[in-house]
């Protein structure tokens, strides 16, 4: 009898374990969840989205993944456990790819009228751009006037040159360690190989211009591009610290820039909640990146990320009406602007952000065609995996001038 | 049924869930990697992976790279092993004598082991690149205030075996201590007696008895320092670049770092997975040929 009691308790324990396997049952339908890579906003969204409730009755899940932790590979992981997203977050080209087969496109929303920054492909849309971002070169206004250079006149590799060599023979007048800001190590890849690179693909050509790109794609390097280029990197890397750029991290990289140990730095407006939380408050503004020989007249413009839709949702028209809510409301201008302190990429925004980069940049935005993002459209891995190295070789003065300007051609001509 | 049935039948239900467990999370997953890294599967879900055979085998040994991480991961895990090991003898060695506070020396030793690799991968980078330059400030050296130590490729890789030594000595020194331990103690007291110097008794006594702690200890450390990759990350990020061959290369990105490089950053999880399928092989062999040199030095009381 015992054993046979025995038996039984172990049979239990065993079907136990297979019932906790057992699919949940079905869901509410209207409740829309969205998968996100900006810890930051993380808290303002959902907040945003609870008052979205409120009002509406429908209910609006956010989910965070991102900073530390790899969002695309987190992504992959909900995907392959069946709790999958109804919006989820792509970076371009790179994204759109991996995910093609699981996007819904938008059509007739209103907030595709109110954009240039959508993310579309073959004249479908497929992406609601987050926010707008951007970088050049912050400077330190104070800094610049104490030495006598009008940042307007910072549009030439020439202007840019003279400035340098004047500023740093005012080192010790300015109090400052190094003209630029500037990191190539190995935690900073992303400036070098993506940001830094971007120059090269776009800067100088009208927006939207992508022939650089496709030759690289293709598997060809614009030579007399690339030449001028490198003169580019070279006077960035002749006048940072060695030190920060070397082995800096982020925090050594912005913190040389907050305490007014450069002049300026090579990052976006993403460096302002730093800033404020960090108490910086000197004046500052962009300047365009020199990447190639003639005028420059713009920043590095564009929207780093979208929100996509997920084909096999049951909640298409809930999520799209949350987006568009987002985009055309009162509400949703204010979560962008003062909540979440990101720049819209949408028209009928009014507000004005109050961080310095981020109010510099709506001005930028407002000057004109401005230079196209394309690094997230190189093959994966490319920026930050192929030729970064490269850059930290060169900043160490392991390689030439001349090898770097050939390594990164042959890199790009085993592209296939 | 039959008493012997029976029994058999309690075996099997007693072991059924771990059983269970076992083939969900180890068995199939194994073989379900084999199978992927002979297609060129994206882990898009919905995407049908196709079959490509080995090329994923064959093109990974032109790889520079790929090469390149597996000559930097042997030469780390053999100073590790070599480094670990020596340091945490003497340890074990020091906390065995009679001395005071031992309790307090061992419990010491063996916390940066409960320490996790990222934290203390990122308490060496400050280590590294702050305190060091703070000290050659304060001693006035210029060579070592202006040290950028985690630029040089080679440094970095001492840097980064000291830091797993720190991390790992301590809990190899556990071992080293429960078998010295059990070394008896008249047999030493006999050799002294017959004249028998510090080296000649370790040489000859202690050494061949502890022979079976060295046969574990060689193995952790082995198959720990092969597959080391938390301390690597938050540490080094796989940098700083190097010239080898004419080619730049990360001095740091060991296989295990290499292999998730290929899977998430240039997305291709297939190749990935076929490296570390290589990495499985790899190590096997290694391993399964240390613990076989190892046991044949042991000896039985």
């Amino acid at each position: 009898m015992k054993k046979a009691l025995s038996v039984l308790m172990v049979l239990a324990l065993v079907v136990t374990a297979f019932v906790g396997c057992a699919p949940k049952a079905t869901e509410p339908a209207q409740e829309v969840v969205i998968y996100q890579n900006k810890v930051e906003i993380g808290e303002q969204l959902t907040a945003f989205a609870a008052k979205y409730t409120e009002e509406t009755g429908v209910k609006v899940t956010i989910k965070t993944s991102g900073g530390d932790t790899p969002y695309a590979e987190n992504l992959k992981a909900e995907f392959q456990s069946d709790r999958q997203p109804d919006i989820f977050v792509i970076e371009g080209m790179g994204g759109y790819k991996v995910w093609e087969s699981k996007l819904a496109p938008y059509s007739g929303d209103k907030w595709i009228d109110l954009t240039d920054l959508e993310f579309k492909v073959n004249d479908q849309v497929f992406g609601f751009p987050v926010a707008v971002e951007a970088w050049g070169m912050a400077y330190n206004k104070e800094l610049l006037e104490k030495a006598g250079i009008d940042p307007a006149t910072l549009t030439s590799q020439e202007a840019y040159a003279e400035a340098f060599a004047k500023i740093d023979g005012m080192k010790a007048d300015l109090g400052i360690k190094s003209v630029v800001a500037m990191a190539a190590g190995p935690d900073m890849r992303w400036v070098t190989g993506l940001h830094n690179f971007n120059g090269y693909l776009s800067a100088g050509l009208p927006y939207g211009d992508t022939t650089v790109l496709d030759k690289l794609n293709a598997g060809e390097a614009d030579m007399q591009r690339l030449t001028e280029y490198a003169d580019w990197v070279e006077m960035l890397f002749n006048y940072a610290d060695k030190s920060v750029l070397l082995t800096g991290n982020y925090d050594a990289q912005v913190g040389q820039f907050a305490t007014g140990e450069a002049v300026f730095v090579h990052q976006g407006n993403w460096i302002d909640p730093w800033l404020a939380t960090n108490g910086v408050t000197f004046p500052m503004g962009y300047a365009p990146h020199a990447s190639v020989k003639g005028e420059m007249s713009s920043l590095f413009i564009g929207a780093p990320s979208f929100y996509v839709l997920n084909k096999d949702s049951v909640n298409l028209e809930a999520s799209r009406a949350f987006l568009d809510y987002m985009a055309t409301s009162e509400a949703g201008h204010n979560y962008m602007v003062n909540e979440a302190k990101m720049i819209p990429a949408f028209t009928n925004v009014t507000l004005i952000p109050e961080a310095p980069l981020s109010a510099d940049v709506m001005k930028w935005v407002g000057k004109g065609p401005a230079y196209t993002w394309l690094q997230n459209d190189m093959p994966d891995g490319f920026g930050m995996g192929t030729i970064a190295p490269l850059y930290e070789s060169f900043a160490k003065g392991d390689i030439t001038k001349a090898q770097f300007i050939e390594q990164i051609a042959a890199k790009i001509s085993e592209i296939k | 049924m039959t008493k012997q049935a029976k029994n058999n039948l309690l075996f099997w239900l007693f072991l059924a869930p771990a059983l269970f467990a076992f083939i969900m999370v180890v068995i199939i997953p194994f073989f379900m990697g084999i199978y992927y890294s002979m297609t060129d599967w994206t882990a898009v879900a919905g995407q049908k992976p196709n079959w490509v055979g080995l090329s994923n085998y064959m093109s990974m040994f032109d790889d520079f790279a790929f090469r390149y991480s597996f000559l930097r991961t042997f030469i780390f895990t053999l100073f590790s092993v070599v480094s670990i090991n020596a340091v945490s003898l003497l340890f074990a060695f020091l906390v065995t004598r009679e001395i005071r506070f031992k309790n307090f020396y061992r419990a010491g030793f063996f916390i940066p082991n409960l320490i996790g690799g990222l934290v203390l991968g990122y308490i060496w980078q400050v280590i590294f690149k702050s305190v060091v330059p703070a000290l050659g400030a304060a001693l006035g050296w210029p060579a070592l205030e202006n040290l950028l130590l985690l630029a040089d490729p080679n440094l970095t890789l001492f840097g980064l075996i000291l830091a797993f030594t720190w991390q790992y000595a301590g809990y190899i020194m556990m071992i080293y201590v429960a078998a010295l331990l059990n070394v008896p103690q008249e047999l030493l007291e006999a050799s002294d007696i017959d004249g028998a110097n510090f080296i000649q008794k370790f040489w000859h006594i202690t050494m061949p008895l502890i022979a079976q702690a060295f046969t574990i200890t060689s193995f952790l450390t082995l198959v720990n320092a092969f597959k080391q990759f938390d301390i690597l990350v938050a540490l080094t990020n796989g940098g700083p670049t190097a010239i080898y061959q004419d080619q730049v290369v990360n001095s740091t990105e060991l296989l295990a770092m290499h292999i998730y490089n290929v899977a998430f950053k240039y997305n291709n999880m297939a190749e990935g997975q076929a490296r570390a399928i290589v990495f499985f092989l790899v190590l096997s062999v290694v391993s399964i040929g240390q613990v076989y040199y190892n046991k044949k030095r042991e000896v039985e009381m």
